[in-house]
This record gives C-alpha cells, sequence and structure tokens, in this order.
C-alpha cells in the first residue's frame, strides 16, 4: 500500500529540500574521494600495461574473463534493483520497496560468492605471489608480479567496498520494516543508492582494466 | 503493477537493458579480438556504461547545478590524472 514520503526537517536545515540536497552533496562529495581513491590504482594497472605489455597479457590469460563479466552483468541488475527500490520510496510503497533492497543485497552476496571461487581458482593454480609459502606460476616473469598484486588489490579493495554497502543495505533494510519509515526518511534510500550505484560503476572500470583490455 | 509505478520503472529498466547489451558487446569484442586495435573500442564501450550510470542511474542529470557541477569537475580532474599521466608515458 502507498503511503506519505518526506524528509523529517533538522533544526539546523530550513527545509527539506535543503537538507536533501545537502545530503546528496555530502555523498557526492565522498564518492569523489573514493574515485581518486580507486583512479591510482587504475592509472597504475594502465602504466604496467604500457612498461609490460606481455607480462601484463600472461597474467590476463589466466585471470577468470567469465566469473569477471558474470560478476558485471549481477551488479548491473543489482543497480537496477536499486533503483526499482528508490523509485518505490519515493511512491511510499514501503514493504515492497523493502523487498527489492533485500534482493539488491541478495545480488552483491551473489557477486562476492563469485569473487570467493575466483580468488579460490587463483590459490588453486599458484597465481598469488603475495604468498611466501607458496610457489607462484609466472615465477619466470618478475615484472608479472606488479600486475597480479595489482589485480588482488583492486579487486579486494572493490569488495571491502561491497561488503559494506551490503551491510548498509541491510540496515537500511532493517531500519525500514519499521512503520512510519518513509515518512521521515526517505532521503536515506537514494544517498544509498548512490552508494550503492557507485560500487557497479567502479565495477564496470575494473572489469576492463584488468580483465578485458588486450588479454 | 499499477501504470504509475510502470511508468517510473521504464527508465531504470531501459538502462539496465542498455548496460547490459554494451558489456556484450565488449565481452564479444574481448573474445574475438585478443590483439590490435579492439581496445579502443572496449574502452569508448566502458566509458558510455560509466556516464550512463553517472547520469541515469545515480541521476546527475536531476541535480541542482551546484551538485553537477562537483560532479563534473570530480570526473574531469580524474581525466586529467589519466591523461597527463598517460601522455608521459606513451612518448617516452
Amino acid at each position: 500500500m502507498s503511503g506519505t514520503v518526506g524528509i523529517k526537517v533538522e533544526e539546523h536545515f530550513h527545509s527539506a529540500e535543503q537538507q536533501r540536497e545537502t545530503a546528496r552533496l555530502g555523498m557526492w562529495t565522498f564518492l569523489l574521494t573514493e574515485l581518486l581513491l580507486f583512479s591510482g590504482l587504475f592509472i597504475t594497472a594502465l602504466v604496467i600495461r604500457v612498461q609490460h605489455p606481455t607480462s601484463v597479457t600472461a597474467v590476463a590469460l589466466h585471470l577468470k574473463f567469465w566469473i569477471g563479466a558474470t560478476n558485471t552483468a549481477v551488479l548491473i541488475l543489482s543497480s537496477f534493483s536499486m533503483s526499482v527500490a528508490i523509485e518505490l520510496s519515493r511512491l511510499g510503497r514501503q514493504r515492497l520497496m523493502l523487498r527489492f533492497m533485500l534482493l539488491t543485497a541478495a545480488l552483491g552476496a551473489v557477486f562476492m560468492m563469485l569473487k570467493g571461487y575466483e580468488y579460490y581458482r587463483d590459490y588453486v593454480e599458484h597465481m598469488m605471489p603475495f604468498l611466501p609459502y607458496r610457489s607462484y606460476e609466472l615465477a619466470a616473469d618478475p615484472a608479472s608480479r606488479l600486475f597480479t598484486n595489482l589485480y588482488f588489490i583492486t579487486t579486494g579493495l572493490h569488495a571491502i567496498h561491497l561488503t559494506i554497502g551490503i551491510g548498509i543495505m541491510l540496515v537500511m533494510a532493517w531500519l525500514a520494516s519499521r512503520t512510519g519509515f518513509l515518512q521521515q526518511h526517505q532521503n536515506r534510500i537514494e544517498i544509498t543508492g548512490l552508494y550503492w550505484h557507485f560500487i557497479d560503476l567502479v565495477w564496470m572500470v575494473v572489469f576492463p582494466t584488468l580483465y578485458l583490455l588486450n588479454r | 503493477m499499477d501504470a504509475k509505478l510502470k511508468r517510473r520503472l521504464r527508465t531504470p529498466f531501459l538502462t539496465m537493458l542498455a548496460l547490459l547489451v554494451l558489456l556484450g558487446a565488449n565481452v564479444l569484442l574481448g573474445s574475438l579480438f585478443t590483439t590490435g586495435h579492439a581496445w579502443i573500442a572496449e574502452v569508448l564501450i566502458a566509458t558510455v556504461m560509466v556516464a550512463t550510470v553517472i547520469v541515469v542511474a545515480m541521476e546527475a542529470h536531476k541535480e541542482p547545478p551546484v551538485i553537477r557541477l562537483f560532479s563534473g569537475v570530480g570526473f574531469f580532474w580524474v581525466a586529467i590524472l589519466f591523461a597527463l599521466t598517460m601522455v608521459d608515458y606513451t612518448t617516452r
């Protein structure tokens, strides 16, 4: 059933609209600092590609291209699910919104499971050069260590962000299960959505940078 | 599903379809062309995907001017970072 939607105005804001805009500006600012963090890793990957193209190709052939592609599709579906939850929140459809938020978190969990399997395969195939007790498959090519380590740092950092995203989604879903949540805190769903879409956006750069280009 | 909800879900649904089609194109390029200049098309497709998420999914186009300016400047700054670094490494 539809209900009223709104924002509880805090005392230091003039209006709900001002509070909403401030929250969104704050989230965009945070996301841009995150973008700069990931950009450092992306530019490093491109420099390694330019300096050691054959080593990068050797590593890229070991990466699980189809798992990476499947995970991209999973995140696109999760973004759609988040967008649906946001639209439902604007219409005041709290119970249905809750289900789509849980679906979004579940798709995030699917991504993490596939990522975990990918890491397991990397371990089995001796593609973890940072493990001192285990031999490295491409030991004869020292430059390949740079790209392999960068792959783990980048995907690991993304996985940490996604785990945080799943946590936020579950907490928001728990809060939104209370009666009257959308009457006071609808903008929280929008802010959560911005973060989730950003995680999706980062992976859309990770996939071509690490898995796809001249593999 | 009521008409109002259906109308509102049209844009997210079309965005998802567009992103999946673009991903499909990139996967196809990655599978069929492992060398040569396919990377140019792959980078362009990834750029369109990122722009679609920012503008449509994150609704940057609906934001007030100050937020649009802020997000635009942020991505422009990253573009400068990439351009200057790659100009250096590719012209040595």
